[in-house]
Formats: C-alpha cells, structure tokens, sequence
C-alpha cells in the first residue's frame, strides 16, 4: 500500500516482476498446467464423441464455446499460491493493489489464450474444419483470444473476491457465470456469424464490442481491487 | 405526518391504479372474419357468394345493426362487402361480394358503426381462390371515418386484448427495481468509501433485497403476459433473458453476503460486486437489447416505448402506477432496513 516508502523499483518494474513470478511458479508446479490442459483436451474429446466429426455448424459454435468457458473457469479456479494469506500479507507492503491486479489480469489473460488456442487446435482436430475455411478459421480464433482477454479481466476480481470470502469453485461459479453471460452472449453470436461465412467486415463489431467489456472489466478491478486487497 | 406524505401517496396512488386496472372497460375491435365455407343468397348482386362471419371485441353492433358498414381495403382500392345479418354484439354474417377478378390478395377490414366508430384489422381477409390482376382498381366508395366518443376505456390492441392491463403491473416492476438498484449502487460506492462503518452497506443490502423482489415479480408478471401473447411461459429472448440473468446475478449477492462472517470485509466485498452487478445490469437491459432482434415491444432498435402503444387512457392509468409502485418500493426498502439494523442493535 505505503508505495512511497518503497526503494528505487518502479511501477512497471514491479507489474512486470508480478507477471513473471506468476508464470514462474505456474511452470515450477507442472501438474496442475498439465491438469488444465488434460481437462480441455479431455472435454473437446467427449464433445467429439457425443457430436461427432460431422457436427452441424450450431453444435459446432456452441460446444467451442463452451468447452472455453469451463476451462477458463477450471483454469482460473484453482487455488494459486499467491493467495496464501501470508503471501498477502507480505505482498501489501511491497506493491500497489493496482500492480497486482493488472499483473494478475495480464497472466490469467495470457494463460486463457493458451488455453484456448489449445482448445482450438482439439477441436480442429477432433470435429474437423468443414465449417471453417481458410480465413474463417483465423477469425474465430480472434474471436476465442479477444473472449479469453474478457473473460480473464473478469474472472480476475471474481476469482479474488472468492478468494477473500473463503469460497471455494463453488462461489466463483455462482458469481461468475451470471457475470460472464454478456461476454458469452456476444462470443456466440460472433462465432455463429464467423461459421454462417458472414464476412469478417459486417461482424468485427462484436470484438469492438468484447474489447470494451474487457476495458471495461479491467478498469473496475483496477478501481475496486485496492478496496478487497486491504484488511 | 408530513414526513410520512409520500407513504401514503405513494399507497394511494397504487390503490387507485389497481381500482383503474380491473375496472376499467376495453376499447372496441375486430377479432377476425373468416370464411364458413357456404355459400349465401346476395340481396345486392343477386347470386350466390361465400360468406363469412366477422368477430367483434366489445362491439355493439346489435343497438343499431342497419348502421353496421365493412369494408376491405389494399392500398387506394376500397370494396365494400355486404353484411347479411347481424347475429349479436360481436358476430355478423358477411357476404363477400367481392368481384372474381381483384387488385390485391391481402386486404386490410374496416368497419363502421355509429357506436363504435371506424375500427381497422390489418390483413384481416386472405383471398387465396381469386383471379390477382394489379391493373385493376376499385374505387368510387368513400367511407366516413370517425372516432367513437366511449367512456373512458383502455384500447383495443390485436393480439394484447385484454392483457394489455398487465402494463400497470409489469412495466412499473422494472422500472422500481432500476431505482432500487440504483440505490444500492449509490450505497455501495458510499460504503467504500467509508473506513469502518457500515450503515451503507445495510441500505444497499434491503435496496438489493427488496429489487430483487421487485424483479421477480417482474419476471412472474412478464411470463404470464407472454403465455398470453407469445403462447409460451418463457420465450429465448435477450430482453427475457437479460432480466434472468440480473436476476440470476442479483441472487449472487446475496449468496456472497451469507458466506462472509466479518461484517466489515462483508460490507467491503459486497460492496465490489455490487458496482460490478449494476454495470451487468445496464449492459444487459439497456445496451445489449438495442442491438439485437427481439419480441419484446420497443426492442430491436430503441427500448423505449412507442409513443404510438401509449393513449391518454393508458398514459392516465400507467404514470401513476410507475410513480405508486417506485413510492411502494422505497417504503418496503425502508422498513427493511430498520429491521436489518434492529436485529443488528439486538445482537
């Protein structure tokens, strides 16, 4: 909190020093990166057993999305060793609130994206691309990256609000999924417009329209973080 | 007393409201005219022609039934079709006296009576066995239009009929759970402001509690009307299911509230969900319904109302129903918070 009293390193110094601590002890503890990605793989491959490799365009649209969201929640869910109350509790006095938000949205924004490309690249696989050619294909998966930067803005100050009320997935889905549903409502409608071979000019609105949430998002955590960080 | 005024108009204003919505009688209107499938003697041709029967909503035909006039129309071309017998108040037999060779398939029904004035169906007659030229043209009648001077009544609206009651009670639900909300979201920024105390946070909790409720009866009164009018309990929508959704999100809240013990970080937390709650909510229910299609009226485009769905009885009955109900829910919200905060003081 007290950033004043705090020696020579900058602001940007310590955002950039947060971001790599968080990837450093995501790639030290490798198990739960792998677990992440062994649940969407897991998830694409049940959806191409119920769906098959022939799948309509609608299932195709709506099993993307959804495969997406449950392993951004999974993936943002799980507990971090960050939260630890003592890490807290040493992390007050050496950054600002706002640091830590900004570093913690830019990692989970960056692991979303992995995330997804992942489960983009499964799902091509998996259920084929007969709906998606050539450029279509690119433009989707913008639109499942500029999802994943909402969706991390988001679930950032959600899953921090979880963390400080003790709850565990449980809290996170109850306030989470009712947030995310614009977010969700404009992705879907992106998607569908993509695979329909709607011409990327008449839809690229949506992404305007998912980047604002996302600023949105970020700007509200980056306002009301300090206010959950502090005891 | 005089602090207490708004309670009281607030309480008289829904109870005249409630006296307007059920008393208050229905404007006049076409139902439809549909074909029987005999045919009839014509006293004006002198052949045979199909005949039909016209339904009438509140009409009154059988006071002066030699007054009764009905006439189709599509576009200039103005036909007028015989009326064989008027049966009662809402039903006549009709003959179609209408020529083989005809303008237009599709024909807008206008009747005309001395009680009930100039009433219009839109494509109310579907002519699907005649011969269509466009060249032809029907014309040489002039119909005298006029509005009937009833008692005060709500209008007649095609498909709405009846339900169109429903508007002083659903409509005024929403717009009371905005104030409501909007009183929390005021609070809540309040509350963090503020270091220690947490009166704030007891206010946007019984502004939240009692919008809520607010909402769901805007959601029960909603679905009622739209098994009416759509012929479903619950349509796929985003007016509908943006509502659902603030619902949904509002619930989150107080989930959250319930699984914090400190009162202070409970007043902090809830607080910080509560700003990101309004903003979902304006999201869903005023930015997202502008640009998609939607059922709901005044969607689509502009969710704001047609000032052509409003008329001066409608306007008289629905303005002070939104002003009683707010009144009512800021009452409801006031108590609530004294009782929060006498359990508190009795802890």
């Amino acid at each position: 909190m007290n950033a004043s009293s705090e020696p020579a390193s900058s602001a940007w110094s310590r955002y950039a020093a947060l971001t790599r601590h968080a990837f450093q002890m995501e790639f030290r503890q490798k198990n739960g990166l792998a677990g992440l990605i062994l649940f969407s793989i897991a998830a694409v491959y049940t959806c191409y057993q119920v769906a098959g490799s022939r799948a309509e365009a609608e299932a195709w649209n709506a099993l993307a999305w959804v495969v997406l969201l449950f392993s951004a929640f999974n993936a943002v869910a799980k507990s971090w060793p960050e939260d630890a109350p003592e890490m807290r509790a040493y992390l007050i006095h050496v950054v600002r609130p706002q640091e830590w938000v900004l570093a913690r949205i830019t990692f989970f924004s960056l692991l979303l994206c992995g995330m997804s490309s992942i489960v983009f690249i499964a799902f091509t696989l998996f259920l084929g691309t007969e709906h998606l050619n050539g450029m279509q294909a690119v433009y989707f998966f913008m639109g499942m990256l500029f999802t994943s930067i909402a969706l991390a803005s988001l679930l950032a100050m959600i899953q921090a609000l979880a963390v400080r009320a003790n709850g565990g997935f449980g809290l996170i889905a109850v306030l989470g999924l009712p947030l995310i549903i614009p977010v969700i409502l404009i992705a879907t409608r992106y998607g569908m417009d993509i695979l329909n071979g709607i011409s990327f000019a008449d839809t690229a609105h949506n992404l305007l329209f998912l980047g604002t949430l996302s600023g949105g998002f970020g700007a509200l955590g980056f306002i009301l973080f300090p206010y959950l960080w502090s005891d | 007393m005089a602090h207490n005024i708004w309670k009281i108009g607030g309480f008289i204003l829904i109870a005249c409201v409630l006296v307007l919505v059920f008393a208050v009688p229905m404007g006049p209107g076409v139902l439809e005219l549909r074909g029987t499938g005999d045919t009839a003697m014509s006293n004006d041709l002198d052949r045979k022609v199909p005949e039909y029967v016209l339904t009438g909503f509140g009409t009154h035909w059988s006071e002066n039934p030699g007054d009764l006039q009905v006439l189709v129309r599509s576009k200039a071309n103005l036909a007028r079709l015989e009326v064989m017998e008027v049966l009662d108040d809402t039903h006549a037999r009709i003959g179609l006296t209408l020529p083989y060779s005809v303008p237009s398939k599709s024909w807008d029904v206008l009747t005309n009576h001395s009680v009930d004035g100039t009433l219009l169906l839109e494509n109310g007659l579907f002519l699907s066995d005649r011969f269509i030229d466009e060249s032809i043209s029907l014309s040489g009648i002039d119909i005298e239009e006029f509005e009937a001077d009833l008692p005060f009544h709500f209008p007649y609206q095609p498909r709405i009929l009846e339900s169109i009651r429903n508007l002083m009670l659903h409509v005024p639900m929403w717009f009371t759970m905005f104030v409501l909300m909007g009183i929390a979201f005021v609070a809540s920024i309040k509350q963090l402001a503020s270091a220690r105390a947490t009166a704030e946070d007891e206010k946007a909790e019984s502004a939240v509690r009692v919008g809520l409720l607010f909402g769901i009866l805007g959601l029960v009164t909603g679905s009622v009307w739209a098994r009416f009018t759509w012929g479903a309990w619950w349509v796929d929508d985003p007016q509908l299911n943006g509502a659902l959704v603030t619902v949904l999100v509002y619930s989150g809240y107080m989930v959250l509230r319930n699984s914090l013990e400190s009162a202070a970080l409970r007043a902090r937390l809830s607080a910080v969900y509560n700003l990101f709650a309004f903003v979902i909510l304006i999201i869903l229910l005023m930015v997202l319904p502008r640009f998609t299609e939607s059922l709901h009226p005044g969607k689509g485009g502009n969710p704001g109302f047609n000032s052509y769905d409003l008329d001066s009885a409608l306007r008289a009955a629905f303005y002070p129903a939104v002003i009683g109900w707010i009144l009512i829910g800021l009452w409801m919200h006031r108590i609530n918070m004294r009782i929060t905060r006498l359990n508190k003081k009795i802890k």
